[in-house]
């Protein structure tokens, strides 16, 4: 007498185990990628060398993002298209690229949880409530530094990996990060002048990085316009909305019309997001 | 003949695609003058990544072993350096038009170190890879960016003429940049590609 077993479902433990095997490696890839080396040591020194009394957290928070965000941004990039030449042979493997995408977007969580170690390194200096944030509230202190440091540091890598899976010409990571470095600049001007502007704050805040304050030479921080919650909103749709790019190339089938109708509502969402963003927060600019 | 055909074979589309990136951006900056001093160094940063592009020989592995010498070679793709530089040259004359008030001499020397920045480190690269544009234009990205991003850095070296300060000068930077640079590609291009078995 024979006795049948049912089967316990191996494929999709079969699954999640290639995508961990996928990940650990991918990570591992990341870890030692010289870019992302370079980025984690100029980090650390301008952690260290920069002056303990600031007027405002301008000064000292950006490089957090040109760094983890943008030169991790580099570093993914040369990631994804480094298997492009081996593509005959990894396209008839049994893992999906939609599989070894999703698994390449996994090692945005190191730069993460690298800024948020800075993060935490920052607030013994300069804490919660200290008049370098200027007027918002506590929570919106605690929003705006979340904004600047941690997710600019895991958007970064996602974007990465969606120009690398796009992007045919080799340097498109440098060109598209001087060119977010050279709009964060411009749209940051206008609020210089009119802090007051709907439009301004609009510019400003149509970027994956924004500042809140500026003290300028003078003594007085001046409190920008705009909602921290809802800039944190948008900015986590500028993510998913990368991730679902990447996710997009390969795709086939149902899965590509679920990511398809996933982007469209996303990116409904970051206009909503972004709409909330400008109108929230301070109905004027506010010196403190 | 020979020298058409070695240009058509060039990477244009990277050098004038970078180019164009450099032009808008250096575009904006003129156009807004109050961020013409972020937004021109930034221009003149991608000047540098599209002219490490300008040495891309995708048919290498037959090239480097014809009996045209590599400084002849280097000679006619450093033709490609016009595209930086015009892009470059044009920005300058804007910003004069419009009314910037930048030390112009000083602007221009910028523009050539680093357009010769960006070529040199692909020329050194070449010695070892077909197509170095990639790889050496992050490299020249990241080296020019180090000034602008790094506070500590910034006050030590100056690599675009703003302002005084204490720092090492743009000029004296890029004057040496070139007499380095010249000497890098002369010894570059006196050398065989080391990356082809058989050619050591």
């Amino acid at each position: 007498m024979t006795a049948a077993l049912a089967p316990t479902r191996p494929e999709p433990v079969a699954g999640r185990a290639t995508f961990v095997t996928l990940a650990a490696r991918e990570l591992r890839r990341f870890l030692v990628n010289p870019v992302f080396l370079l980025a984690v040591a100029f980090v650390a020194w301008a952690t260290a060398t920069t002056p303990r009394s600031i007027i405002e957290i301008d000064s000292a928070d950006f490089y957090v993002a040109v760094f983890l965000g943008g030169f991790a941004m580099m570093a993914t990039f040369w990631l994804t298209r480094s298997t492009r030449y081996s593509e005959p042979v990894l396209g008839v493997t049994p893992t999906t690229l939609l599989v070894r995408t999703a698994a390449l977007c996994t090692v945005a969580v190191v730069p993460m949880l690298y800024s948020v170690l800075i993060l935490l390194w920052f607030l013994r200096f300069h804490p919660i409530g200290d008049p370098v944030y200027g007027a918002f509230s506590s929570p919106a202190q605690a929003a705006v530094l979340v904004s600047q440091f941690v997710v600019p540091s895991l958007g970064g890598p996602l974007l990465g990996v969606a120009l690398g899976r796009w992007a045919r010409f080799p340097g498109a990571a440098f060109v598209a990060f001087l060119l977010l470095f050279g709009w964060g600049n411009l749209v940051t001007v206008p609020s210089l002048s009119h802090p007051d502007s709907t439009a301004a704050t609009a510019a400003r805040m149509f970027a994956p990085f924004s500042f809140f304050s500026f003290a300028g030479n003078g003594p007085d921080v001046t409190t920008w316009r705009g909602s921290p919650w809802f800039f944190i909103g948008w900015q986590l749709a500028l993510c998913a909305i990368a991730v679902l790019m990447a996710l997009l190339r390969g795709a086939e089938g149902r899965v590509r019309s679920r990511v398809i109708r996933a982007l469209a509502i996303t990116l409904v969402l970051a206009v909503v997001l972004l709409v909330l963003a400008v109108s929230g927060g301070f109905a004027h600019a506010v010196r403190s | 003949m020979m020298v058409l055909a070695m240009l058509r074979a060039g990477a244009w589309r990277a050098v004038i695609g970078v180019s164009g990136a450099a032009a808008l951006i250096g575009g904006c900056g003129v156009a807004f003058r109050s961020t013409a001093t972020a937004l021109l160094p930034i221009a003149f940063t991608l000047l540098a990544a599209a002219a490490a592009f300008a040495l891309d020989e995708p048919a290498s592995l037959v090239v480097d072993v014809t009996p045209t010498g590599p400084v002849r070679r280097t000679g006619i793709r450093a033709l490609a350096l016009l595209a930086p530089f015009v892009a470059g040259a044009l920005l300058m004359l804007a910003g004069a038009l419009r009314g910037l008030t930048l030390p112009w001499p000083a602007t221009a020397l910028a523009l050539a170190g680093n357009v010769a920045l960006g070529f040199v480190v692909a020329s050194v690269a070449r010695t070892r890879t077909g197509e170095p544009g990639a790889p050496a234009s992050v490299a020249v990205v990241l080296i020019l960016l180090t000034p602008t991003l790094l506070p500590a850095v910034a006050s030590r070296v100056s690599t675009f003429p703003t302002g005084g300060g204490d720092a090492l000068s743009s000029n004296t930077v890029w004057w040496s940049v070139l007499v380095v640079g010249t000497a890098a590609v002369g010894v570059s291009v006196s050398r065989r590609p080391r990356w082809i078995p058989g050619l050591r």
